[in-house]
């Protein structure tokens, strides 16, 4: 956890330390943020709900009226209407199910890896992230049973010895997905909820409604911040992290594992699992900015958010563009590499043939785009952030679609393959799945902080009654560190 | 047994105040703050944390339990396929890694709520809203003849205010 250390004297002889560029360090300090009260003002004044936010709400429930609206029709006159003809028997909803359980991974990335590599950047970011995984989970979790023809069965999916004759697959990659998933979903939810629990203290303490102060009692377990709690929850949050580090890396792997364990052309490949877990952090990495950049303007946190963790996420985001872009290169080696016909073809007609038109969207949106922040310039351009994430949440769901659609409909006997169109219910349903979505996410931003207030006080230095003579200007590991508002002089 | 609670709004005066009660050994305390911070611990000096068992203990349970279920479900409800194994202890790993995974982390917050003394019912005595604000804490627990003492000790070392609890 975070101390004011002394800073660390860079100086030779007397001489000045050298002025660094200015480059976005692992630890980033908040300049304009000078006490722990400022920090309960502004953060706890987030929840206040606003105009904005009541129209934002009300489009995303109607998006997921529509959603069931053709749920219920599909319920009614069966799966047919969903566009599926063979031998694409899967389509919009495994596309969209993969894609929501990738957004679901930058959430844990951010909170918990970034958390055990002690990179500071995350503190002002990781509660949106943290908050997106488990509702993007919730999400992807609707899809199977969107799937099915009988939904009120959906408990049969689940891999228990029962008398009806489904016995337990345990060597099939849908019971892996079931154990991944769920675990995923339950560590992912605790995690955020044991964050939550400080906060959720603060809100309690300062809450004059009694009922939402008792909801907040309730919540929040009667914590106290006495030092004997912070010391097992410091010791717990990083067991947690430990913890949700390799679950990040095994989710998706296991996501993966339902195409790669079939022979089918184009899913048949080791390449998979690191293909499909860096095209997950990728593409939550991309929701991220996509959420938190409107959060940070129009929630007034632009000095909570800098342009310094935007830089950094940046980078992250960059690399990551990286591995999927190295990812796709492989595929195309290899498959002109093995040697096999069926594979060699199934790329030609993913990339030239029928399928160039998606695979076109994908490669731009994913390789192309992302390489623009190789520039400091657009790294620290939000504008530009938002935009080229909506481009990254797009090819990530084309990415998806690239490996599912291409390869049912061209697999090994020509007299097999077909085309695949979506149908209303299919656009439907994928609405559905967004409004339900921002439903949970925009209730949660107006309940609960969206900007952790307790950690977020860590890299606020105390008050000490000896002043600290660089208490305002140096970093938690005792650095100086270049502050730069988006609008000069913003915050002085 | 009686309290006094006294409320610091400044980090160092906080710490001195912890290290001469340490030194006086005027009764058993509780320190306050809104965040965790290294100058408190170093101060209270704390034995580590013990959650760290519990983590252990339910992740190699939560594996072997994971090993159990996919291999026990191999055997009494057999798929039986030629020249494969009833069961495989291959992917029965990832059962093995996810509940592990979940049983860890699960059993790591009871480990938690356990050491940690939460849920608690009330916090009504020895603590004051502004803890989770700005300001730091302390509650004295002492007998009635050492109250004098613990007040006296908290307001020399700066705190704005001392009151008593029971």
């Amino acid at each position: 956890m975070a101390t004011i250390a002394p800073p660390r004297v860079a100086r030779v002889d007397g001489e000045e330390p050298p002025r660094r560029p200015n480059i976005a360090t692992a630890n980033v300090q908040l300049p304009a943020v000078r006490d722990y009260e400022q920090v309960d003002r502004e953060i706890i004044g987030t929840l206040r709900p606003t105009l904005g936010w009541f129209a934002l709400l009300g489009t995303a429930i109607l998006c997921l009226l529509i959603g069931i609206s053709a749920w219920m029709y599909q319920i009614h006159e069966g799966l047919g209407v969903a566009g599926y003809n063979p031998p694409v028997m899967w389509g919009v909803y495994i596309i969209t199910f993969v894609f929501w359980v990738g957004i679901g991974h930058a959430g844990t990335l951010i909170s918990a890896i970034l958390y055990l590599f002690r990179a500071g950047f995350r503190t002002t970011i990781y509660r949106c992230a943290e908050a997106m995984t488990v509702f993007a989970v919730m999400t992807a979790a609707l899809f199977p049973i969107l799937h099915l023809g009988r939904p009120w069965k959906f408990f049969w999916l689940i891999p228990y010895p029962n008398w009806r004759l489904i016995w337990p697959q345990f060597k099939s990659p849908l019971v892996w997905d079931v154990f991944a998933i769920l675990t995923y979903f339950t560590v992912s939810s605790t995690f955020l909820y044991i964050g939550l629990i400080p906060d959720i203290a603060t809100l309690r303490d300062r809450e004059r409604n009694p009922v939402r102060k008792t909801i907040f009692s309730i919540l929040s377990l009667g914590w106290r911040n006495t030092d004997r709690e912070w010391r097992h929850f410091v010791r717990a949050y990083l067991f947690l992290a430990a913890f949700s580090t390799p679950l990040v890396l095994s989710v998706h792997s296991v996501v993966s594992f339902d195409f790669a364990m079939a022979l089918t052309p184009g899913w048949h490949t080791t390449i998979f699992p690191p293909y499909f877990v860096a095209g997950a952090i990728f593409s939550g990495i991309g929701m991220v900015f996509t959420i938190i950049i409107p959060i940070r303007k129009f929630f007034g946190l632009k000095h909570y958010v800098t342009l310094n963790h935007l830089d950094a996420a940046s980078k992250l985001c960059l690399f990551t563009s990286l591995v999927v872009g190295c990812a796709y290169m492989t595929e195309w080696f290899i498959a002109w590499y093995s040697g096999n016909k069926f594979e060699q073809d199934f790329f030609a007609n993913r990339i030239w043939g029928q399928w160039w038109w998606s695979s076109a969207i994908l490669y731009t949106c994913n390789m192309v785009m992302p390489l623009s922040l190789f520039s400091q310039k657009l790294r620290r351009n939000p504008a530009w952030l938002f935009f080229l994430s909506i481009f990254i949440n797009i090819g990530m769901w084309f990415e998806r679609f690239v490996i599912v659609v291409p390869s049912l409909s061209h697999e090994f006997e020509p007299w097999q393959w077909s085309g695949y169109i979506p149908t209303w219910v299919d656009y439907a349903i994928l609405l559905g799945s967004f409004g339900w979505f921002f439903m949970w996410f925009l209730l949660f931003i107006k309940q609960l902080p969206v900007v952790a207030i307790a950690e977020v006080k860590e890299i606020v230095p105390p008050k000490m009654r000896v002043a600290h003579p660089h208490a305002d200007a140096i970093d938690v590991s005792g650095r100086h560190v270049d502050y730069e508002p988006d609008t000069p002089g913003e915050h002085e | 047994m009686r309290g006094v609670i006294g409320v610091f709004p400044h980090l160092d005066s906080l710490v001195e105040a912890i290290d001469e009660l340490k030194h006086q050994k005027v009764g058993d305390f509780t320190v306050y703050s809104p965040t965790p911070r290294h100058e408190i611990e170093h101060a209270v000096h704390a034995p580590t944390s013990v959650v760290r068992r519990f983590t252990l203990i339910g992740g190699v349970l939560g594996c072997t339990f994971g090993y159990w279920i996919a291999i026990w479900s191999s055997k009494y409800w057999p798929l039986v396929v030629g020249g494969k194994a009833v069961a495989s202890w291959v992917p029965y790993t990832i059962f093995g890694f996810e509940v592990m995974v979940l049983v860890g982390s699960l059993s790591t917050v009871a480990g938690l709520l356990a050491n940690a003394r939460v849920p608690r019912l009330s916090t009504v005595v020895g603590y004051d809203p502004r803890f989770s604000g700005g300001d730091y804490g302390i509650y004295i627990e002492t007998p009635p003849d050492r109250l004098r003492v613990a007040e006296d000790l908290l307001r020399r070392h700066g705190a704005v205010e001392v009151r008593g609890e029971r």
